[in-house]
């Protein structure tokens, strides 16, 4: 009876010291995924106005002090929002690779859908409006601007030629 | 030559004043001497433009070290090559090079129609002389390429000095594409000039809204194609020399370059609304508008340090003269156009909402949301500090959420668009036009993600690229065979008679082809590896089906720099495929460095390999290798467009009618010298 505790013991004292050995490339590979991750969300901050984990600079020290950092979070158990905030104190909103959901911001992220309801909706007006419109007897103005009507005629048979089906 | 520089210069500006005030003296009492001189002060312009900056690469090539923009962007040991390129690698060179090649435009425009289109040449010529006063008074009195090289002297005034050596030519610039590059996207920016200086002289003179489009649609053709070409080559330059990996980086210079080609694209597809339908006059005007102005806000991102950029030139307060520019083109704009705009009424009505007309409308849309989207994330930094007082960075990841779904919107119109009739489709010619192609896009998709593509946008993007090369290929086809037919020649050559038939139309098909490229390129993206590596002598790496072995490192010496080089042999199934050398480059005109990528690039990926320069703890050289599939498409792609565009600018062969010989049927009666006429389609040439 005695004998079976401390085989038990001795399985489990086993695989948690080899357990290690074995997570730990695993983990080793999660967590510099995540920090390259993280530091996709950020600007490296050496001027060279790039993404941190794609400047460029030979031997630049900056972005590998800030990935170091990005690491070191991680490797402390910190969160994202941790990480970011120490980033965010320590070089202002401009560490942000894009803006932050939050605040004025905002406007950044909802400018490009305003444009397209703005637009679509003027798409939309003009559609309605050609539709509606009486064909317009074209504008004459050819005979005041000096353009005879024969050419006027060339001109838009070759532009009917040009864009024919 | 400094001197003579200066003075021609001087002179220039002199001639374009006339030409512009002459020019307006003339519309008004339409004088022909005084037209025919304003346009001789216009060509006497550009020539003495022609002569400043010849005079200055002749300061280059002379190695003149009295010149402070020679001292400053050249040397003695670099080679001619770059000495040309040294023309506009600053602020004040790369000024007068944009008057330059805005002198060879104007120049053509003036040749081409000094006999044709008197009523509207003394307008267009007005509005070209405007543009270049202001070029020239940059080159004249506030960025001059001519200061000579002056130290504080005892007195207070400045003593003439000439040095021995230059500081060298920036090394990110030391790179063949550099030489070629820039020249391509400035003549890409001066070249919107002439649609927009026949758009703002056929408003002001009235003149027929056909005849100004048809004279400028192959001037806006050849300003959009170097406009792509710039921006391709830019794209490659990125690639090949600033070994990140990537080719776009979203860089507000790079976005500046973007803007005027999309506005540009669209004015190339509305430009066929007005010539068929009449319609679309107010909107076509406002997009050639729009495009010069855009051309001018990207120098004015470009030079005034307003945003940040590594492509940027230094700060410098030249950036107010640019604005000041701006609001004088935007009033002159708005006033002819509040002035004239009876004059721009459409003459057609749409049909319906499923017709050529409507795709262009959206293709409009999308182009112009992209458009509006780029320029608002590239000032967001300098807003949100007006408003905020902190400055917030739009990096990469906020352009690629918002322009991916833009671009994908933009590749269905691609596909869509073409096929759609003018005034109404209907459903039968649907079904025809997009069934196939439409069920050969869902097989790729449903082949491709049990094959691992299970990316969201990746996986629409090959959907749509089959999608619309599908289009392309049936149009191709269903014409092509039509010529066999009659004529009985080869599949290939009937498919090129029909290219030839009508050069636009097909043309584009082919833009449209190589853009299906340049998508599957960018959709690569999403699968891109990459590791980074402390390495030793005889250590490897893998990366994909790659095993990297570091052979050895050595030094190299050049004439201009001196290179630390990587020996790296490249395997593939333990079979060696390639040896590369990375290298990193010191020059010592300016103790600047820089990386010299090595790539090795096949069809499917292409393995990018950096050395990165030596680890900080142990002096081991580091190494990053990057994997990145498709690339190739994108500049393949590229080649494609710009094929295409050369394409769509050649004249329509047309097929003619000729009489010919029909050959008797045997056993029929023949008559001696007796011909049968009949007609037969043979083709001809304009």
């Amino acid at each position: 009876m005695t004998k079976r505790p401390i085989l038990f013991a001795t399985i489990l004292l086993a695989a948690a010291t080899t357990l290690p050995l074995v997570v730990s490339p695993v983990a080793a590979q999660q967590q510099n995924d995540r920090a390259r991750q993280i530091g996709g969300k950020f600007m490296c901050m050496c001027t060279c106005n790039q993404v941190l984990t794609q400047c460029n600079h030979v031997g630049c020290t900056t972005s590998t002090a800030m990935l170091k950092e990005v690491d070191q979070g991680l490797a402390r158990g910190d969160s994202e929002d941790t990480i970011t905030q120490a980033f965010v104190q320590e070089f202002g909103t401009k560490v942000y690779a894009e803006p932050p959901h939050s605040g004025f911001s905002l406007v950044a992220w909802s400018m490009p859908a305003v444009y397209l309801a703005i637009g679509l909706a003027l798409v939309l007006f003009v559609i309605s409006r050609w539709r509606k419109r009486p064909v317009h007897v074209a504008a004459n103005s050819a005979g005041r601007s000096g353009i005879s009507p024969e050419l006027l005629e060339r001109a838009r048979a070759q532009a009917a030629r040009e864009t024919q089906d | 030559m400094d001197v003579f520089g200066s003075f021609a210069l001087l002179l220039a500006f002199v001639c374009a004043m006339y030409a512009f005030l002459g020019g307006i003296a003339a519309i008004r009492t339409r004088n022909p001497l005084l037209i025919k001189s304003t346009r001789q002060a216009g060509l006497a312009t550009c020539g003495l433009i022609f002569l400043a900056t010849f005079s200055l690469e002749y300061l280059f090539f002379s190695d003149n070290f009295a010149s402070a923009y020679v001292v400053a962007h050249s040397n003695r040991s670099l080679s001619s090559f770059y000495k040309v390129a040294a023309l506009w690698s600053g602020q004040e060179g790369s000024l007068l090079f944009w008057s330059f090649l805005l002198a060879i435009y104007v120049f053509s425009v003036l040749i081409a129609y000094r006999h044709k289109n008197g009523e509207l040449m003394p307008y267009v010529g007005v509005v070209l002389a405007g543009i270049q006063i202001f070029f020239l008074t940059l080159n004249n009195f506030v960025a001059s390429p001519f200061k000579a090289l002056g130290v504080p002297g005892i007195h207070g005034a400045m003593d003439l000095v000439a040095r021995g050596d230059g500081n060298g030519l920036n090394p990110l610039l030391q790179y063949p594409e550099m030489v070629i590059h820039p020249p391509n996207l400035y003549a890409g920016y001066t070249g919107f000039s002439i649609p927009f200086a026949f758009a703002l002289g056929a408003l002001l003179a009235r003149y027929p809204g056909e005849k100004w489009i048809h004279l400028t649609r192959k001037w806006t053709m050849i300003a959009w194609g170097f406009q792509t070409a710039g921006i391709l080559l830019g794209a490659h330059w990125a690639y090949a020399v600033l070994g990140w990996g990537g080719y776009w980086a979203w860089d507000p210079v790079e976005n500046a370059s973007l803007l005027p080609w999309l506005t540009g694209t669209a004015f190339l597809h509305s430009v066929m609304m007005q010539e068929k339908r009449g319609m679309m006059k107010v909107w076509n005007v406002w997009l050639v508008f729009s495009t010069f102005l855009l051309c001018i806000l990207g120098t004015f991102l470009t030079r005034s340090g307003v945003v940040s950029s590594v492509h940027a030139f230094a700060n410098s307060n030249i950036g107010s003269w640019f604005v000041g520019f701006i609001a004088v083109i935007l009033l002159v704009c708005l006033a002819a156009y509040f002035k004239n705009r009876d004059y721009l009424k459409s003459e057609n009505q749409l049909d319906s909402i499923v017709s050529r007309e409507s795709s262009f409308l959206f293709n409009n849309l999308i182009l112009l949301v992209s458009c509006v989207a780029v320029l608002s994330g590239t000032l967001f930094p300098v807003f949100s500090e007006w408003f905020t007082g902190d400055r917030i960075s739009v990096g990469t990841p906020f352009f690629n959420k918002v322009n991916i779904p833009i671009g994908l919107l933009l590749l269905f119109l691609t596909g869509v668009g073409p096929l759609l009739a003018w005034r109404k489709t209907s459903l039968d010619s649907l079904k025809r036009n997009f069934g196939w192609p439409l069920l050969f896009g869902l097989v790729a998709g449903v082949i491709a993600f049990p094959l691992g593509m299970h990316g969201f946008y990746s996986l629409i993007c090959l959907i749509l690229c089959v999608f619309v090369t599908s289009t392309i290929l049936m149009e191709f086809y269903r014409g092509a065979k039509v010529i066999r037919a009659r004529s009985g020649a080869s599949f290939l050559a009937s498919a090129v008679e029909l290219t030839m038939r009508n050069t636009r139309r097909y043309g584009g098909y082919i833009v449209h082809m190589g853009m299906v490229l340049i998508f599957i390129g960018i959709a690569g993206t999403a699968f891109n590896r990459d590791v980074q590596k402390e390495m030793q002598i005889g250590s490897t790496m893998q990366i994909g089906p790659y095993s990297l072995l570091l052979q050895n490192f050595d030094n190299k010496v050049e004439k201009n720099y001196t290179a630390e080089r990587m020996i790296i042999e490249v395997s593939r199934n333990n079979k060696p495929v390639m040896m590369l050398y990375p290298e990193r480059r010191i020059f010592p005109a300016n103790q600047a460095s820089g990386t010299m990528v090595a790539i090795y690039s096949t069809l499917k990926q292409d393995l990018y390999v950096v050395y990165a320069g030596q680890s900080p703890d142990t002096q081991s050289p580091v190494i990053h290798v990057y994997l990145n599939p498709l690339v190739k498409c994108i500049w393949f792609g590229g080649v494609v467009v710009l094929l295409g565009t050369l394409v769509a600018l050649l004249p329509n062969r047309r097929a003619v009618l000729v009489f010919a010989a029909v050959q008797e049927p045997a056993g029929a009666k023949s008559f001696a010298g007796t011909l049968t006429p009949a007609p037969t389609l043979r083709e001809g040439h304009d």
